[in-house]
């Protein structure tokens, strides 16, 4: 059943990579499982809008999506549908290759994450290897697939879902709203496939060339520490803006803020591959590379200007020496009155004893 | 690359380091001789006005690329301003303030700090000269009568929490900050005491600090390659909400280096701006929209000041090492001219939903 379709042509939730084969389908799922506020159990149509509902009504913060995996769980980036999940996403979904084997262990989650480790992975390894290989030949791919609008034939009913004719119209009336969005992607789309390119070329171990110093056995306990310390890390900016839900974090090598926060959540992923020996390697080398910062400046007492100002060529010279002669020419006539006073008085005293 | 324009004298064109078609943009002929710290376009012309550590503030015709005048002074200049097109003001770190007379080259001095003038700016709404030096004053003065005498009218000297950073005035608001990451803000129209007390979001120092064109906030940057987009009105129920993002980060052998912010500029009509940092790159923002339009090919040096023309067809570029790293060998400073892309400088709305996303309204 599953080898019959394309796997291009089917669509798959940014959350959970869950695959549906109508994008109606998947928003009536990302609404029911992701951004359903959690209090009220309210229906709303996107991440930063839940997070904003449940800060305004509830007086709660979200900072993380429900029923999410650990490195999409962000509530930064707006994600409607297949809309605006970040291409190198979409490029590690699209390159699998085992397709039942993946389809098997999605059925297989639960909508609740298991605590065990090796489920979530078991479940990052497949797209592993693909997204190492695969992503300079889809990106060339995806963006027809962008640019073209994709035709959805009529699917077999699925067991758990069965799909009335009618919703054959819907779908067709779908499509009109959805065709002219695509000229207004093809702006953003050159502009953003070359700072993928840039993120992917940073992600090849081959790139990178840092061995692994640290064992299997010492790193895979520092994994959830480290992990946990980085969400606190992040949270607290947030929290110290009013909507910490719609806070944008860009990195100046990549154009939109959604690939930015895809890059960071890559970072964050490689602790889940621990397992794998090759993930292994991986995991050290990636986790200080997202997580090490080095200030330029970090002298917080001082400025670059006042800095430079001491240096001995900015030193402003003239007016100080100027000053400190005309000072001392004071000081200079002061002594010489009280030197003529002492003599005269002691003149005075001399002469009065004597008569 | 820029076009020439007809009829003026043959144009220098820097070589493009990268991205086909996407240069620097043209290099100004006679550049200072060290570091760039402030330029400014004129609000009536194409002219800029530059300072530099070579103790010299230097106006050109940044259109022509020409230059039209030098002014010496006696300690290296930290800012400089319009006052119009006859006019400028310096900041230098001799502590003095001067009026500079484009036409007779003359530099009048104006009034004096307790120590170095980081900044000054001038105040179309209400004709006054803002200066705010590291002796943690601002002080305000009226500089008509000056003109070959020394009469001038000192209007008021404002106390700071600690030295004076950065300066910026849009109408009647004018934001100063300080050091210790303090920020206060006044209305020019009564100055006795700040409208506005408040402490920069961002946990490390400022850089500078530029008001919106539409007068509704501020743009703060700090040395830890952030920015943050601050407004006036801080009640609950504002229809901005403030937000910062990071910037100016570069990765390098596994570690992220983060880059301080040093100039934020706004196009004038657009309300984009452009941030230029140590990290040698100039980006641009659409801060209403959250979102970034551009980034520029790297320029050989740290990026020390940006200025928008008048009309937002020319972006000025100072690539001219800051200092950051200490004092070690860099390239030449140099001044880039940038013809302004439509394209590159409009707001980018995001794009809509086929649903319109529905967020419920606060209920008490």
């Amino acid at each position: 059943m599953g080898k019959k379709k394309k796997r291009v042509e089917k669509v798959f939730c940014y959350y959970c990579d869950r695959e549906f084969d109508d994008e109606k389908i998947l928003v009536q799922h990302q609404k029911a499982k992701h951004f359903k506020c959690h209090v009220c159990h309210k229906k709303l149509s996107t991440a930063g809008g839940m997070a904003i509902h449940v800060l305004q009504v509830h007086k709660e913060s979200v900072t993380k999506v429900p029923n999410a995996k650990p490195e999409r769980e962000s509530t930064e980036i707006e994600i409607f549908g297949m809309q605006g999940i970040p291409p190198d996403v979409l490029a590690a979904h699209y390159g699998e290759e085992e397709d039942p084997s993946s389809k098997v262990a999605k059925v297989e989650v639960p909508s609740l994450r298991p605590p065990v480790m090796p489920n979530p992975a078991g479940m990052v390894y497949p797209p592993r290897p693909a997204y190492g290989v695969a992503p300079p030949m889809y990106n060339p791919a995806l963006n027809p697939l962008m640019a073209r609008p994709p035709i959805w034939p009529a699917p077999p009913p699925q067991p758990w879902f069965t799909q009335p004719v009618v919703s054959v119209p819907q779908m067709a009336s779908g499509l009109a709203p959805q065709q002219p969005l695509f000229p207004i992607q093809n702006m953003p789309a050159p502009m953003t496939s070359a700072p993928a390119n840039l993120l992917q070329t940073s992600f090849p171990m081959a790139h990178v060339g840092v061995p692994s110093p640290v064992t299997p056995q010492v790193s895979q306990p520092l994994f959830p520490v480290s992990t946990s310390a980085g969400n606190g890390a992040v949270s607290s900016p947030y929290v110290a803006s009013v909507a910490p839900g719609s806070i944008p974090t860009s990195s100046p090598s990549v154009a939109p803020a959604g690939v930015g926060y895809a890059a960071t959540n890559q970072g964050t992923g490689g602790p889940a591959a621990v397992p794998p020996p090759a993930s292994n390697n991986k995991a050290p080398a990636t986790q200080p590379g997202a997580n090490e910062v080095y200030l330029v400046w970090d002298d917080e007492a001082m400025s670059m200007e006042e800095r430079r100002l001491s240096l001995p060529k900015y030193q402003v010279h003239d007016e100080t020496s100027q000053v400190s002669s005309d000072f001392y020419n004071f000081i200079s006539v002061i002594l010489m009155i009280c030197e003529k006073n002492q003599v005269e008085v002691h003149g005075d005293a001399l002469n009065w004893n004597i008569v | 690359m820029s076009t020439a324009p007809t009829g003026d004298p043959p144009v220098r064109v820097a070589v493009a380091s990268g991205g086909g078609g996407m240069g620097l943009g043209k290099e100004l002929r006679e550049p200072p001789s060290d570091g760039v710290s402030s330029l400014r376009f004129s609000k009536h012309s194409d002219r800029l006005l530059v300072s530099s550590w070579d103790k010299t503030v230097r106006l050109y015709d940044a259109e022509a690329n020409v230059p039209r005048g030098v002014f010496m002074h006696a300690a290296s200049v930290l800012g400089c301003c319009f006052h119009d097109d006859s006019s400028g003001f310096s900041a230098s770190a001799d502590n003095t303030v001067r009026r500079l007379a484009f036409s007779s080259g003359g530099n009048y001095f104006l009034v004096r700090h307790d120590a170095a003038v980081s900044c000054v700016e001038y105040s179309y709404s209400t004709g006054q000269v803002i200066t705010g030096s590291w002796d943690k004053t601002i002080m305000c003065w009226d500089p008509r009568g000056v003109n070959g005498t020394s009469h001038h009218t000192l209007v008021g000297t404002h106390n700071q929490p600690e030295r004076v950073y950065s300066l910026s005035v849009s109408g009647y608001n004018l934001v100063v900050a300080t050091a210790g990451r303090h920020v206060n803000v006044y209305d020019l129209r009564s100055m006795s005491r700040p409208e506005q007390q408040r402490e920069s979001p961002l946990r490390y120092q400022t850089r500078c600090v530029q008001c919106y064109p539409n007068g509704t906030g501020f743009a703060l940057g700090s040395v830890e390659g952030r920015v943050a987009m601050e407004f006036y009105d801080q009640s609950e129920s504002a229809p901005y909400k403030k937000y910062s993002f990071k910037c100016h980060r570069v990765p390098e052998d596994g570690e992220t280096k983060v880059y301080p912010v040093n100039a934020i500029s706004f196009h004038p009509v657009h309300g984009t701006f452009a941030t230029g940092g140590c990290d040698r790159f100039v980006n641009l923002w659409d801060g209403a929209n959250r979102r970034k339009l551009f980034q520029f090919p790297r320029y050989p040096s740290s990026i020390a000041a940006l200025s928008f023309s008048r009309d937002g067809r020319l972006l000025a570029v100072a690539s001219s090492y800051t200092y950051e790293e200490g004092d070690i060998p860099h390239p030449p400073d140099a001044i880039f001219i940038r013809d302004v892309n439509e394209v590159q400088v409009k707001p980018r709305p995001k794009i809509t939903f086929t649903d319109p996303p529905s967020v419920a309204s606060p209920s008490v």
